[in-house]
């Protein structure tokens, strides 16, 4: 391919879900074939590019696709090795996510709308993942939160209507937060596209105030969205949006946007060095460590198996803030793996979460004894799901908490390591339950609401084969962690291009 | 600036007085002919002290009673928008009381009438 | 060329008069050759720089003195395309809303109004284009049949209060200078007791008219009255018009005491309104209300970069003033057209008959909610602009927090009432009835200047530059 189309490689990523979602918006509603072949053109072609992409950056090539928009600060889609984690993360879940979707919400009503905003959503997420410059990135944040909404309010009932609102009234004070804090960025020093190493150290000794304010602004605007721990409060209620926006919500769009972004701006706007100078990462590491024992904590508490999984993620997308805040290479590794394998484990959780409710009409964590043997596939990839989330070998998140312990250690952190510790016991105390129900006690009776979906299988086979192809992720993620494709692998690139050490 | 004589003193304070009567009748009125009228009496202030400062604008040593022509012109445009606008809300206040008819109280009834005798006079 | 602006509107309102029969067509013609005009003219005037006319050969001083920079003819031809999307959008709904014939000609006349305005550089010559607009708005108002005679009476009386204290300012500025032209004023302006009360009676006389916080209790009444087209057509243009006048008068002639003694006046009553605007329209219980008081608030956000731009002295405020003006034009005449469609097609005048509208009319809600983000400043729309350009020019200038901070909680409250809305679409509709067909052409005109508020975006740079320049 010419250097010409490549470099509108980013550009189409785009648009592959963009356009289709466009379309969708306007079919009518049993056109049902054509918007599931529409969906699935789109998540193929997307793969497909990113695909290309990789290989590309792997060798060494970085993309860059510019449209001038304010003075100083076009927009600027850029593929680089960190961007490309994200948006293989959200293609591959995409996929998984519009096969369960497909399947949850056969016969229900409004699909069209679901979709355009589905894919529009993705979108978003893509366009933030490639965003090349701080501005870009904001708008793309806000176009992501746009795309949302509607999912969260899907169904149209008082309270997830009342769950829209929070999440409005919390992610739209973030974007605001977060457009003073690039605004003023911008009025110091422009909006340089992200550079590995940050591009802040010629003014750090002139305006160190001005910089530690906008990096608050911005921090407080991104953790919004990353759940951070005074304004988390919007994930545990919007859950009652269906199962498969739930699962956007948490591994693919809303979280990791905002873990993104301070992954961003940590290590491409101020870099390590300035972080140290401006005494910045020590209370955002602080803030992580206390997001991390709060949630966990808090997951312990409830009863509702969507709550705790969405407690659960307050917690664990604060392994990834406080891997990044660590400032050194091994934590930076553990924090950017986390972002992938926490994705793909809270991803499954969720299908299967859903499954539990649509199959057999269980929302509660009492009601899910012997479920394990009305459902074997859905349990098993429960199962590695919570093993994963605990960090058990060989699963993947073994794999990330074990750097994420070694990164604490090689910088010092005593504190952090026994956080990890004890949310680890945590973790333990909460999802150790559930398996427990799960396989070894007695079913109560009937179901409460139990549905055949399927005369073969235990359930829809478009809802059960997304939850094994993730929960198989988590498996082969952990054990060939070591080989050159794993998002392991990946990540040392990053860090290696990032920290430029030898 | 040439200081002022006595005579165009007084019709400087003729025309304050006037525009601070319109004034404080445009703001105590709440009836909407009252403001009507309020604002033809703050514009008669304002086009005399047009017509006063006319004479003014020439300067010390000029012939006195040549006045400046454009102040004139500008009161003659002035005249004739306010006096289109004043029709106007005439206009309105007539309708309005047409809006108002089918349900009349005595009091409706009486300040329709006193409109429309009005509208009648100010033709 | 810039005769013919003005001539042809003029002309056209007359010969309806003659054959009322083709209006709308006269109508929606000359606004097309007009919008046409107004682009060349634009193309012209960034090219050669600005250019004044002194009308019919007179003298300078005698003469009717016209002057088009940039910023006129950006203005012009905003007027001139929402003139026509407007008479479209009137033209596809006569029917059903039972449209006056009256509107024709009127709008005509509005557009010919706005155009002298834009183009005028000299007090009394504003002062009657002031005067005749003001008559035109009143009239459209009225046109809403006797729901809205007491809302335009009322307007009527305040409007022409309004111009009475600005014309008195004017006298008194002759009385002292014997010129009325700007730049012959501002050549000899002097800072005196006159010229302060002048100026002071020129700001309340126009502030009064552009419904500036605390002076706007007429506004909601009003807009909310007049049919969707009208209000359509007040809220986005006709109140830029006093604000015109307004920015020319304390940016051009008042000198820099003045200016600073004002600076913070300005600031201050443009904050109160955005808070205050932003207030109510998030209790208003009324579709169309909501939408007035939002334009109340918004045009806190033009009076708060007046302020600023007289405090600062800084050319990107003077660019985020002007960006205000033209991103809330566009983005209300879409918001307006799109709750008139939808209060018309749905039956009722309350907020309450939007739920469900994502579902019912998902088209109108939809130009609704893009408009809206233009409101609350999201990127990468024309109001996103706006507040960046005034945020940029914030910083550049000073180390004050307070600004950033009011900017915020103003951003935070339009997105509260543009969401209000929004969510409300987004609950479960009630069932419609079976021959439910909403018409399609109206809700894709509302949806028109929605998107072109996004697309500004895309032109950001050069229209930066230009209104940089103009400062």
């Amino acid at each position: 391919m010419s250097a010409f189309w490549l470099s509108y490689l980013p550009l189409a990523i785009i648009l592959s879900s963009l356009l289709p979602g466009l379309v969708i918006f306007t079919l009518k509603e049993h056109q049902a074939k054509l918007r599931i072949s529409l969906n699935l053109i789109g998540v193929t072609v997307k793969l497909v590019l990113v695909l290309i992409m990789l290989r590309a950056v792997n060798a060494g090539a970085i993309f860059y696709f510019s449209v001038p928009f304010l003075p100083g600060a076009d927009l600027v889609l850029q593929g680089d090795a960190l961007s490309l984690l994200f948006v293989t993360l959200s293609s591959v879940l995409w996929l998984a996510t519009t096969i369960y979707a497909i399947g949850y919400l056969e016969n229900s009503p409004l699909r069209s709308r679901f979709f355009g905003y589905f894919s529009l959503c993705v979108s978003a997420t893509v366009g933030l993942a490639l965003s090349g410059n701080l501005v870009s990135f904001l708008l793309f944040y806000e176009l992501l939160t746009l795309a949302t909404f509607p999912l969260v309010v899907h169904r149209g009932t008082p309270q997830s209507l009342a769950a829209g609102r929070r999440y409005l009234s919390y992610t739209l004070a973030g974007g605001v937060l977060l457009l003073t804090g690039v605004a003023l960025m911008h009025s110091l020093v422009q909006s340089p596209q992200f550079t590995p190493g940050g591009y802040i150290s010629a003014v750090v000794a002139e305006h160190a105030g001005l910089l530690q304010l906008a990096f608050g602004l911005m921090i407080a605007g991104l953790g919004v969205k990353a759940a951070l721990l005074p304004l988390h409060g919007w994930l545990p209620q919007a859950m009652v949006a269906p199962a498969p926006v739930s699962a956007l919500l948490h591994a693919v769009a809303v979280v990791k946007a905002g873990a993104f972004g301070i992954i961003r701006l940590v290590y491409d706007v101020f870099g390590a060095d300035s972080m140290q100078l401006l005494q910045l990462a020590e209370p955002l590491m602080l803030l992580a460590a206390a997001t991390i024992l709060y949630g966990s904590w808090r997951a312990l508490a409830q009863q509702d198996i969507k709550r705790r999984l969405a407690y659960s993620t307050i917690s664990q997308v604060s392994y990834i803030t406080a891997g990044v805040a660590m400032l050194g290479p091994l934590a930076a590794v553990g924090g950017l793996v986390h972002l992938v394998h926490q994705g793909v484990m809270k991803i499954t959780l969720f299908f299967c979460a859903g499954n539990y409710a649509e199959t057999l009409g269980v929302h509660t964590i009492r009601q899910l004894n012997g479920a394990g043997r009305r459902m074997p596939l859905t349990s098993v990839a429960f199962t590695l799901g919570a093993l994963g989330m605990i960090g058990i070998p060989p699963t993947a998140g073994f794999i990330s908490k074990w750097y994420l312990g070694l990164g604490a250690v090689a910088t010092g952190n005593k504190l952090m390591l026994l956080v990890f510790v004890f949310s680890g016991l945590l973790n333990a105390a909460y999802f150790l339950p559930i398996v427990y129900r799960l396989w070894f006690l007695p079913p109560a009776g009937s179901w409460p609401h139990e549905q055949r979906l399927s005369a073969k299988f235990e359930t829809h086979w478009m809802l059960l084969l997304p939850v094994l192809f993730t929960a198989l992720l988590i498996v082969l993620m952990g054990l060939f962690a070591s080989t050159i494709i794993s998002p392991l692998s990946w990540a040392e690139l990053i860090v290696e291009r990032e920290f430029r050490y030898d | 600036m040439a200081e002022l004589s006595h005579p165009l003193l007084l019709f400087l304070v003729t025309a304050a007085t006037l525009v601070a009567i319109g004034v404080y009748g445009f703001i105590c009125g709440p009836e909407p002919l009252r403001r009507v009228v309020a604002l033809n009496i703050i514009s008669a202030g304002v086009f005399m002290l047009m017509v006063v400062l006319a004479y003014r604008s020439n300067g010390p040593g000029a012939a006195y009673f040549t006045a400046d022509p454009v102040l004139h012109a500008l009161v003659l445009t002035g005249l004739v928008v306010a006096v289109s606008a004043t029709a106007f809300a005439l206009a309105l206040l007539a309708r309005l009381g047409q809006a108002t008819a089918p349900l009349p109280t005595e009091q409706e009834t009486e300040q329709e009438t006193e409109q429309e005798t009005e509208q009648e006079t100010g033709q | 060329m810039i005769i013919l602006l003005l001539v042809l509107p003029l002309l056209t309102a007359l010969l309806m008069l003659l054959w009322p029969r083709i209006a709308p067509l006269l109508t929606l013609l000359s606004a097309a050759i007009c919008s046409m005009l107004a682009l060349q003219l634009l193309l012209q005037i960034s090219e050669q720089g600005s250019r004044s006319w002194l009308l019919a050969g007179w003298p300078s001083g005698l003469a009717i003195s016209w002057q088009a920079d940039t910023l006129s003819c950006l203005l012009i031809l905003l007027s001139a395309l929402l003139q026509l999307l407007v008479g479209l959008y009137a033209f596809a709904t006569r029917v059903r809303d039972k449209l006056k014939q009256g509107f024709w000609p009127l709008s005509s006349l509005l557009q010919l109004s706005l155009t002298a305005l834009w183009l005028s550089r000299d007090l009394f010559n504003l002062y009657v284009c002031l005067e005749l607009l003001a008559l035109v708005a009143v009239a459209l108002v009225s046109l809403s049949g006797r729901i809205a005679i007491k809302a335009a009476l009322n307007y009527l009386l305040l409007s022409l209060f309004g111009s009475l204290c600005y014309l008195l300012g004017v006298v008194l500025l002759y009385g002292v200078y014997g010129v009325l032209d700007i730049a012959g004023l501002a050549s000899q302006w002097q800072t005196s007791w006159l010229s302060n009360s002048a100026l002071l009676l020129m700001s309340l006389g126009l502030m009064l008219k552009a419904a500036l916080w605390p002076l706007h209790g007429w506004l909601p009444a009003a807009h909310a009255a007049a049919p969707a087209p009208v209000s359509a057509l007040l809220s986005a243009l006709v109140v830029k018009g006093p604000l015109f006048i307004l920015s020319l008068l304390w940016l051009q002639l008042a000198s820099t005491e003045q200016a600073q003694a004002m600076a913070l006046l300005f600031a201050a009553a443009g904050l109160a309104a955005l808070l205050f605007g932003g207030w109510s329209a998030l209790r208003t219980p009324y579709a169309k209300k909501m939408v007035a008081y939002s334009t109340v608030a918004q045009l806190g956000y033009a009076t708060l970069a007046l302020g600023l731009m007289l405090k600062f002295n800084q050319p990107l405020i003077f660019a985020a003033l002007w960006l205000f003006v033209l991103a809330h034009a566009l983005a209300k005449a879409a918001c307006f057209l799109a709750i008139g469609e939808m209060s018309a097609t749905l039956g009722g005048k309350r907020l309450t008959i939007l739920k469900g509208a994502s579902q019912t009319m998902p088209l109108a809600m939809f130009a609704f909610a893009v408009a809206g983000g233009s409101l609350i400043g999201l990127p990468p729309s024309g109001g996103f602009l706006a507040k960046w350009a005034l945020l940029q020019g914030i910083w550049l200038q000073g180390q004050s927090l307070f600004w950033p901070l009011a900017l915020l909680l103003a951003t935070l409250l339009s997105a509260a009432y543009v969401f209000r809305v929004v969510v409300l679409a987004f609950d479960r509709a009630d069932p419609v009835a079976p021959d439910f067909s909403p018409q399609l052409l109206p809700q894709w005109l509302a949806l028109l200047p929605a998107l072109a508020v996004w697309a500004m975006a895309l032109f950001s740079e050069p229209l930066l530059l230009l209104l940089r320049l103009e400062a």
